[in-house]
């Protein structure tokens, strides 16, 4: 009896018509795009930035930010080459210990952000100076290499004719996209992103809720990383560098609102295709890599305001302008 | 600096000021490390730490101001790379060597500004914006310049062959005197007030009659010109530049602002600081070496020491019943 | 309406000011002159007209209707600052202030005296600053002092030096001894007076009757918009100026039936979260409602917070139900079975931007939920049954519910919380804001909720709800309770001057 968005919100729409478009153009302009090889390896190539916008959607929509992620990535590769070329560790273990690192060092973004208030902007700059210090003093720069075969096979591997780690994205997005769309906590965070204060008072548990997605913010960067590795092969410090940004454009140009409260997991995976073949195609078409990132910025500031105009003239066709005569609140204001 | 720096309130029993801890912190690491290894402290070195990263130093200033007026840019070392590349091969196409100083000035001012007309005029995040401007800007330059490095550069150019009374190179001095000059300006001036009062309470503001359109306008700009200035710095120094984007050179930069007494939350802090902050942070780098420890962990003490000094100035609010 | 002969002429005349809002009209018709040295009382029960008032005068709302005469050539005000340029100044209760910078700067921000070349002069803002301080007789305010480590009684006083440094000619002050200790009050007093005797008009506004008779030369009051009297403060009394403010049949409006009172639900003992909450005892029974009255600042919403979770208690026992209970977060609370209706209904009550259906589920998303997964039918029966029930007018439960009225609002709150099938409801300031008719429909929906057993705490600036809603009325004075009043001895004038203090 009530029209459960089925469809697709308006601006994922427009987002699928233009991915469309884009397919059907490059389609025409290259005959090598249209192919399976190359469409599964566009899948391969954003999965790491993939895997990390999952949970960057989750903390963009409550109304915070990552900056750190990059170098969490870089931080967690280190950590597993290093633990296990260096301190001997048996590569699983160095996996495990991995992930481990990359959900610790959310949670110390999440734990500062909730418990002593520092801004998310703010904390995750730190952590992103933090976290590739890191990676860099241990390691000295110093790579590691010669992985045994098996370690491939998430990085380079295929099940089913597909690579293995197209297969950890789609469960990825399924899992956080079912969370967004259907379970209490993906409520809650849009609660969260739009009135801190009356989610609290809607009895809420803001803290811990945020607390767990800057956790799992760094536990994904902790799986890029290992994705990453066996991909290429090889650690080292400067890997995820600038990923970040990369996340970021695919989250906002999804239609996470920057200023929290909506968005969907759709969206983000629209934005990433979006991005991943404008590259592609750009690349394609004779365009040299470097150009490709000026392509994700400029994308990023147009898709925002656009999205920032369409909000203006949504509010104020929706609010009643200045809520009236606010009421003297009595205790003057919350403590948070 | 002759008191420029001088805060408005002398009654500070609270502790002491930011840049007398910063200035202490120096004079430790240069005893301490001193006495390990007395060659850290030899005037070439120290020469050597000054003029390598005068150019950080005064790009804080300006990242300073933006922060103190409540924003974030984090697309300086972007921008930064590309001028200095604008500088040397201007200088190398043979055009006067003062024009090769002052294009990048120029060109730094009108790409903050119209950063800082997003910002104000559509209400955009700065993050965001500075954010999509730096990729724009990096992307730009590597596809541009395919990352060619400038050589031959002509003599006149590089800044750091004169120098003041023999000692101090004309870099260094104008380090120390553009950041007096700002210093002054912040504090003596109703437009650099006005940072402080766009930072402080962005509503009190406007009801003293300050804009905050204009306001953030005119702090982008600033910034974008002493973006410049670093630029022209970063570039005469090297005998050849790489046509990159120096890595994480942003992160320096707002490091240097944070640690140097800058307030995260706005409304507070000054450039001396963030001057005294980028020489210390650079002889923690240099002294590195001389104390055997391998420079890669630089960083790291960079992000510890960001994140100490945030922790700190929460402690403070908090105390002082700040947080609002 | 004045006996006196030589009145000085007005220094700011409001002739016919009238201001609607979607929905309400705020301001009718209202008319009255403001002289120079005077202190001018505006009161008014919450609601009554007067923050819409000294909106339009300092500058922020523009008028629908009427002119402002300031000394008797009409003006326009468009923005504050233009009130500011013509000597109107506004002390808001929420300081806007500098809190990084010094005295002497926040009271220059935007005008400072300047040397040669435009700078700034650092020396002459401080002796200018030290003068102001001195005209006043201040003494323990340094102008380098930094503002945010200084008393809120400080802080104000920062403002109103602000004000004098622009030769304001018009104070405007809004309730600015609410968040004052008595020692503060004094001394604003002594100020006022001082300014008084300058020849500067300031138009006060309280809630304190005591104030006004200790300070105020003339008084005016607000009721629904409406101008109801200006008098001379010498030829009113108390129970006169709560008539004025009052003014309407108390019983018409509340429908209140007696039910029989069950077993204690709700018990507090010396419940305590200092400053605002300082040990406080009483309980609250079975299908009954117990008003909880008290001015501004008295610590009643601290109280109802610390109940609920949101600040909690950090001394003192409650029981709910019989049971000892500790609530220490708003999940304690509400499995506890309290629920909170707080004041604040845009930021604390509702996600505006979320629908009807999202809102009305929120605080009882656990039980519709299974293993985590919202159970999408469940919750749109909710919503439809909140809907139908409180008769919410609304397109439907996709509706955005910021975009509902107030009164429509407020029903989707009361439906949230009450999905959560609670034992004691606490209702903060129910009908705040909402017009007569949806008043009318929330009062009726308390007594029948009353009359079904459930325990309601009621929190009413308004004395008539308090006193025709309540079985039992609890008067509340700086976090402690200091009277109660059941049946027929709650009156207003015993209430009212409970809740004053004594007098």
């Amino acid at each position: 009896m009530t029209a459960w968005p089925l469809k697709l919100p308006a601006h994922e729409a427009v987002l699928a018509a233009i991915l469309v478009l884009a397919l059907a153009l490059l389609a025409v302009l290259s005959d090598r795009f249209f192919t399976l090889d190359n469409l599964l390896n566009q899948g391969l190539l954003m999965t790491e930035v993939g895997l990390i916008a999952m949970p960057m959607t989750f903390v963009i929509i409550t109304g915070g930010i990552d900056l750190s992620v990059g170098s969490a990535l870089g931080m967690c590769a280190i950590l597993l080459g290093y633990s296990w070329h260096n301190w001997g560790f048996p590569l699983p273990l160095a996996i495990g210990f991995a992930l481990a690192a990359g959900a610790a060092g959310g949670f110390v973004n999440g734990w500062v952000i909730t418990r002593l208030g520092v801004p998310p902007l703010i904390m995750t700059i730190a952590t992103l100076a933090l976290y590739r210090g890191l990676a860099e003093g241990i390691s000295q720069a110093h790579s590691v290499r010669n992985y045994p075969p098996w370690f491939a096979a998430l990085g380079q591997g295929t099940l089913f004719g597909v690579p293995a780690q197209l297969w950890v994205l789609v469960v990825a997005i399924v899992l956080f996209g079912v969370v967004l769309a259907r379970t209490t906590f993906g409520r809650a965070l849009r609660a969260i992103g739009h009135s801190e204060t009356a989610a609290r008072f809607s009895g809420l548990p803001v803290d811990r809720i945020k607390l767990a997605v800057y956790t799992a913010s760094g536990f994904m960067a902790g799986l890029a990383a290992w994705i990453f590795v066996s991909r290429v092969g090889t650690t080292r410090s400067d890997m995820g560098m600038g990923v970040e940004l990369d996340v970021i454009a695919a989250v906002v140009l999804g239609g996470t609102s920057i200023f929290g409260g909506t968005g969907t997991i759709v969206g983000t995976v629209l934005g990433l295709a979006l991005i991943q073949l404008l590259k592609d195609g750009l690349s394609l078409t004779g365009v040299k890599g470097d150009a490709t990132i000026v392509v994700i910025g400029t994308v990023l500031i147009l898709s925002i305001l656009v999205s920032n105009f369409a909000e203006r003239r949504r509010e104020s066709g929706r609010m009643p302008p200045a809520p009236a005569p606010r009421p003297t609140t009595e205790k003057g204001r919350n403590e948070p | 600096m002759n008191g420029a720096g001088r805060r408005p309130a002398r009654a500070r029993r609270f502790a002491i000021s930011q840049e007398w801890l910063l200035a202490l912190a120096i004079v430790a690491l240069l005893v301490v490390v001193g006495l390990v290894n007395p060659r850290f402290v030899a005037t070439r070195n120290l020469q050597t730490i000054l003029l390598g990263n005068a150019y950080v130093a005064v790009a804080a200033i300006g990242m300073s101001m933006v922060i103190v007026s409540g924003n974030i840019d984090i697309s300086v070392g972007s921008l930064i790379g590309v001028l200095a590349t604008v500088s040397g091969t201007l200088a190398v196409a043979g055009w006067p060597v003062v024009l090769a100083w002052l294009v990048p000035v120029v060109l730094g001012a009108a790409v903050m500004a119209a950063q800082g007309a997003l910002v104000a005029f559509l209400g955009i995040p700065s993050i965001v914006v500075t954010l999509g401007m730096l990729s724009i800007l990096k992307g730009g330059l590597i596809s541009a310049t395919g990352g060619v490095w400038i050589s031959n550069l002509p003599d006149g150019y590089h800044l750091a062959q004169w120098s003041l009374f023999g000692v101090v190179p004309v870099p260094v001095a104008v380090m120390v005197v553009l950041t007096a000059a700002a210093a002054w300006w912040m504090r003596n001036t109703g437009a650099g007030r006005s940072l402080y009062a766009l930072g402080g309470n962005a509503e009190a503001a406007r009801l003293c009659g300050i804009g905050r359109a204009r306001t953030v306008m005119m702090v982008f700009a600033i910034h974008g010109t002493f973006a410049g200035l670093a630029a022209v710095l970063f570039a005469t120094q090297l005998s050849v530049i790489q046509s990159t984007v120096p890595p994480n050179l942003e992160l320096t930069v707002i490091t240097a602002a944070v640690v140097g007494g800058v307030s995260i939350l706005g409304g507070t802090g000054t450039v001396v600081g963030s001057t005294l902050a980028a020489v210390l942070i650079a002889a923690i780098g240099s002294s590195l070496i001389f104390i055997s420890i391998s420079p890669f962990w630089l960083r790291a003490v960079q992000g510890a020491l960001i994140l100490a000094t945030v922790l700190a100035d929460m402690w403070r609010r908090r105390r002082r019943g700040l947080i609002r | 309406m004045e006996a006196d002969g030589a009145v000085a002429a007005p220094l700011l005349s409001l002739v016919g000011i009238g201001k609607s809002f979607p929905g309400v009209q705020a301001l009718r018709a209202v008319s009255f002159d403001i002289r120079p040295g005077e202190v001018h009382a505006l009161l008014g029960e919450n609601g009554a007209g007067k923050s819409t008032l000294i909106k339009i005068i300092s500058g922020v709302h523009a008028a629908d209707a009427g002119s402002l005469l300031l000394d008797g050539h009409p003006i326009r005000l468009v923005g504050p600052q233009a009130a500011r340029a013509a000597g109107i100044a506004t002390i808001y209760q929420e300081l806007l202030l500098f809190p990084e910078l010094t005295v002497a700067e926040n009271v220059f921000m935007g005008h400072a005296p300047r040397r040669r070349g435009r700078r700034l002069d650092w020396k002459a803002m401080r002796s200018a600053t030290e003068a102001l301080l001195e005209s006043l007789d201040i003494t323990d305010l340094d102008p380098s002092q930094v503002v945010g480590a200084l008393s809120v009684g400080n802080r104000q006083r920062v403002e109103i030096l602000r004000a004098l440094s622009q030769d304001a000619r018009l104070l405007i002050m809004d309730e600015p001894t609410a968040a004052l200790t008595g020692h503060d009050v004094e001394r604003l007093f002594a100020i006022v007076r001082r300014l008084r005797a300058r020849g500067v008009a300031v138009v006060y506004i309280s809630h304190r009757l005591e104030e006004v008779f200790a300070l105020a030369d003339r008084v005016t009051v607000l009721r629904d918009g409406q101008h109801v009297a200006t008098r001379s403060v010498a030829e009113t009394d108390r129970a006169g100026l709560i008539q004025m403010m009052v003014g309407r049949q108390i019983d018409s409006l509340f429908p209140k039936v007696t039910a029989p009172r069950g077993r204690p639900v709700l018990e507090l003992s010396d419940l305590a979260r200092p400053p605002a909450t300082n040990g406080v005892s009483f309980a609250v029974h079975e299908g009954e409602i117990v008003g909880l009255a008290g001015l501004v600042g008295s610590g009643r919403s601290e109280l109802a917070q610390a109940i609920f979770g949101i600040t909690p208690a950090t001394a003192g026992t409650m029981r709910v139900a019989g049971r000892a209970a500790r609530v220490r977060s708003v999940a304690d609370a509400r499995r506890l079975g309290i629920a909170y209706v707080p004041e604040d209904r845009a930021t604390q009550g509702l996600v505006r931007p979320m629908t009807v259906r999202e809102n009305a589920s929120l605080a009882v998303l656990g039980t519709l939920a299974r293993l985590g997964f919202i159970d999408r039918e469940a919750e749109a029966k909710l919503a439809a049954d909140v809907v139908a029930r409180f008769g919410v007018r609304t397109a439907g439960i996709e509706q955005i519910a910021g975009r509902l009225s107030g009164g429509n609002q407020q029903k989707i709150v009361l439906g949230k919380w009450l999905a959560a099938q609670p034992k004691v409801l606490i209702l903060d300031e129910p009908t705040r804001g909402i017009d007569v008719g949806a008043k009318a429909e929330i009062h009726r929906l308390m007594s029948n909720l009353a009359g079904r057993g459930l325990a309601v705490l009621m929190i009413s600036s308004e004395l008539p709800e308090v006193l025709g809603m309540s079985d039992r009325v609890l008067v509340m004075r700086q976090g402690r309770i200091v009277g109660e009043f059941a049946g027929t001895a709650a009156t207003q004038e015993r209430v009212g001057a409970a809740m004053m203090g004594g007098g």
